[in-house]
């Protein structure tokens, strides 16, 4: 039986790479007591896979993990025995079995939503109105948003607009938020960056990774 | 949000922050307010290494099951972190509740090697502390170490207040107590370290008094300064391993730790008696912990961890009275449950060559022997208990059993060492490479097998029945290391044989410290105000700044590292009583300059003086 996990992981937490927060989890299922399935073989792990991974420093409410378990057990109990073994800063929130066709979260992620704000905001409030115009000359007016992209094989030209599904700025507290949709791989250091949720299916249908499934 | 010590700017700029945000699992949070008692607990090294460190994980569940004490961790900052600290002048900080420690009652530090003692001064110039223990105020934290380098604390002596000489477990209850009374009635630093002076296992170095003579430099005389102030100090140890505390839960690391397991303590102290060997002497007497306990313990911790390896940590498991039944119980219960067993520190025989095929991959695991010396007559030298027989044996056990790597570790450099003795270990090799041909048949080899041979060089402990013996220059040591290289190529299996050895400047240094005085203290302080901290990490490693320290404070090294003492003379560390004698370190010495070897504590008692204290393998019967 397959089991997609949703949690958020936000404050302190951000500072945990990747593969810690695998480490992290892994024996935090394994305290919990859940009915996990390992793999076959002599060193037998845990059948646990991650949607996209979260880059250190960003905070997220919508993180997936899809696991394997050998009997059921009710959401409500597998959410509450995970929550036990959680530290300050991550939650389980859903706790979903998959049907079997369903795709695994980490191939079926294709698009990832973000807030964003300046780390440091003051300055910002005094430029909304000149933040909203130049918003709209550098994407909504763009035929093409061209950066260069530096891979381990060297530079190459990329246009970013395809790859972004959505952009608005809202104000909130005097403050501008900018709202993205967009591809999930995203880093930068000078904004506070957090994931909202993350997506499956075709660009402007797509479908949230915690929407499939059902609670049991 | 848990508050950080650390702005946001830093932690993304430093190499793995989750090294000081602290939240680990299993860690444990109070509040400040409700006790009377603030401890930093602190592993003068870098993160993953401190917390795998299995003294601190008791030690910290111990003083924190105390409702008027909040133990917290301390780890040294890296350099990357330390440099920025000081830029920024952030006072170093406690992971729990990320508050200064320079404002805590005690700062302990534990010494688990030489090499650190600069980086307990990294620890205390972060914190803000003064770094002498005579330039310390009133409402100063306690600096108190302990730890296996407290059994000679002398080089450290001006850095520290307090130091607790021997297992943890036994006098830090009524130091802290008598701490409380202190504070409660207007403490007065100097009155509570002559009062903590009293309590078994404590030593205060302020209230010593050491004269040397004229003559050759040699201790002359070391007593108190005060009457009321004991002139030995006794090591403490435990005496029933089985109601001693342990803890029930351990902290899961988001970094993963050197040791990213279950450690399970099945025994305190050794059988063997190792001549080279300091913890074999010093955690005297050898004392088991029951079966019945360590299931229960093991059943605890796994559950309470969710770690999926479980590690037994003896200095020699295969002597553990009831390791079979132990091993059945952890592989029956546990294996099952996707948890691995490992077992350091085991000797190679039919017994747990079987254990090792259940748990572990044979294609690739390899298997190790320590026969630390090629020649027999070198093992005697050393009471090694181990012959050729054994080795090979064991060896050819292994291969039918389907391993094809071995290792082997030796010690070079080891008093009367010849180059007979240093050619022995490459073709004692060979002969294990020989006798993989000869068991396994061509057919059924995959490809060659793989003996690595790894030395590192012997450097004297006090306590041990080496603490007289000489040590060579760096470069004598790398003549050495060459005498193996160039017998080895000589060898008729030469292909399959692989050969790594240690640098030696380090080597020297650590001898240096390890039979070192109080002289050394301003040598310390010169390095560590040059630039010399994580002296353990070969990176950050100056030979060069150390020997300008030296230089600067007239330290020969000659003295303390290349000189036969005289079995008459004063050590820096006779003071301190570890049970065994020094009659007893006497006879062995002479043990090992005749080649005699004395039997292990299971085979009878050589009577070297742990028996007074009335537990362990002293007291079984035989």
């Amino acid at each position: 039986m397959r089991v997609r996990i949703r949690f958020e992981k936000t404050g302190i937490m951000r500072y945990v790479g990747h593969l810690d927060l695998m480490r992290f989890f892994q024996k935090a299922v394994k305290r919990s007591g859940l009915p996990i399935r390992y793999s076959e073989g002599f060193n037998p792990h845990q059948i646990m896979s991650f949607a996209s991974p979260l880059g250190v420093g960003l905070t997220s409410e919508g993180e997936y993990m899809d696991i394997d378990i050998k009997e059921e057990v009710a959401s409500a109990k597998g959410i509450a025995s995970l929550n036990e073994n959680m530290v300050e800063g991550l939650a389980i929130t859903s706790f979903k079995y998959l049907p079997d066709n369903a795709e695994k979260c980490m191939s079926a992620v294709t698009a990832a939503s973000y807030i964003v704000t300046y780390k440091d905001s003051k300055d910002d409030a005094c430029y909304i109105d000149n933040i909203c115009d130049l918003k709209e000359k550098f994407f909504d007016e763009a035929a093409a948003i061209n950066i260069v992209k530096k891979t381990k094989k060297g530079e190459r030209e990329l246009d970013l607009k395809p790859l972004i599904y959505r952009f608005n700025i809202e104000v909130k507290d005097g403050v501008p938020v900018y709202d993205l949709l967009l591809l999930p791989e995203f880093d930068e250091l000078t904004l506070d960056i957090h994931r909202v949720d993350m997506f499956t299916g075709e660009a402007y249908s797509f479908v949230s990774l915690g929407d499939i499934g059902d609670e049991h | 949000m848990k508050k950080l010590a650390l702005p946001d700017d830093i932690l993304m700029q430093i190499d793995k922050p989750a090294r000081y945000i602290g939240n680990e699992f299993n860690s444990v949070i109070k509040n400040p307010a409700d006790v009377d008692i603030r401890f930093a607990m602190c592993f003068p090294d870098v993160y993953e290494v401190g917390m795998s460190h299995l003294g601190i994980a008791i030690l910290y569940d111990m003083l924190n099951k105390r409702e008027d004490t909040y133990c917290e961790r301390v780890y040294s900052p890296w350099p990357d972190l330390h440099n920025l600290m000081k830029e920024r002048d952030i006072p170093l900080f406690a992971l729990e509740s990320q508050d200064p420690i320079k404002d805590f009652d005690f700062i302990g530090m534990t010494l688990q090697y030489e090499m650190c003692y600069t980086n307990i001064l990294q620890i205390l110039d972060l914190a803000g502390v003064a770094l002498l223990t005579k330039d310390r105020e009133n409402n100063d934290p306690i600096v108190v170490v302990g730890g296996p380098c407290a059994t000679n604390p002398e080089p450290i002596a001006d850095f520290v207040d307090l130091v607790y000489v021997g297992e943890g477990e036994t006098s830090y209850p009524i130091l802290l107590e008598l701490y409380k009374k202190h504070k409660a009635s207007g403490f007065d630093r100097a009155a509570f370290l002559r009062e903590a002076s009293k309590i078994p296992g404590i030593y205060v170095p302020s209230l010593y008094e050491v004269t040397y003579k004229e003559s050759d430099g040699t201790i002359e005389s070391f007593k108190p300064i005060y009457d009321d102030v004991p002139a030995t100090i006794e090591r403490q140890v435990v005496k029933d391993m089985d109601s001693s505390s342990y803890p029930t839960k351990m902290l899961i690391p988001f970094v993963r730790a050197i040791q990213d397991r279950v450690i399970l303590e099945i025994q305190r102290g050794c059988i063997r008696g190792c001549r080279f060997c300091q913890a074999g002497m010093i955690y005297r007497p050898n004392r088991e912990k029951s079966v019945e306990v360590l299931k229960a313990q093991a059943k605890e911790l796994l559950a309470s961890t969710g770690h999926e390896e479980i590690s037994l940590s003896s200095l020699s498991s295969s002597d553990y009275h009831a390791l079979g039944e132990l091993m059945d119980f952890l592989i029956d219960d546990c294996l099952s449950e996707g948890v691995n067993v490992s077992l350091p520190s085991l000797r190679i025989d039919a017994f747990s060559l079987d254990v090792m095929s259940k748990v572990q991959d044979v294609r690739k695991s390899s298997i190790t022997f320590a026969p630390e010396a090629g020649s027999q007559r070198m093992r005697n030298v050393i009471n090694k208990g181990l012959t050729v027989e054994d080795i090979l044996g064991g060896a050819t056990l292994a291969f039918k059993g389907g391993w094809n790597k071995v290792k082997l570790y030796f010690m070079l450099g080891l008093p009367s060492e010849t180059d007979e003795d240093m050619k022995a270990i490459p073709q004692l090799a060979n002969d294990i490479a020989a006798a993989y041909y000869e068991t396994v048949p061509k057919d059924q080899r995959q490809g060659r097998c793989q003996i690595t041979i790894s030395t590192s060089f012997f450097v004297p402990k006090p306590f041990t029945p080496f603490q007289w013996a000489p040590m060579y220059e760096a470069g004598e040591y790398l003549r050495r290391a060459k005498v193996v290289n160039d017998e080895m190529k000589a060898q008729l299996n030469q292909k399959s044989l692989k050969y790594n050895w240690h640098h030696s400047d380090v080597t020297v240094l650590e001898g240096v410290f390890a039979r070192g005085d109080r002289r050394l203290c301003p040598a310390i302080l010169d390095a560590y105000n040059s630039g010399c901290f994580f002296d353990a990490w070969g990176e950050y490693f100056d030979f060069d700044k150390w020997l300008a320290a030296f230089e600067k404070n007239n330290i020969s090294i000659d003295y303390y590292a290349y000189r036969q003492r005289d079995l008459d003379e004063i050590l820096p560390w006779d003071f301190i009583d570890c049970h065994v004698s020094k009659n007893f370190l006497k006879k062995e010495w002479n043990n090992a300059m005749a080649g005699n070897v004395t039997p292990n504590c299971k085979m009878g008692c050589s009577g070297c003086g742990s028996a007074k204290i009335g537990s362990g393998v002293c007291h079984n019967a035989r």
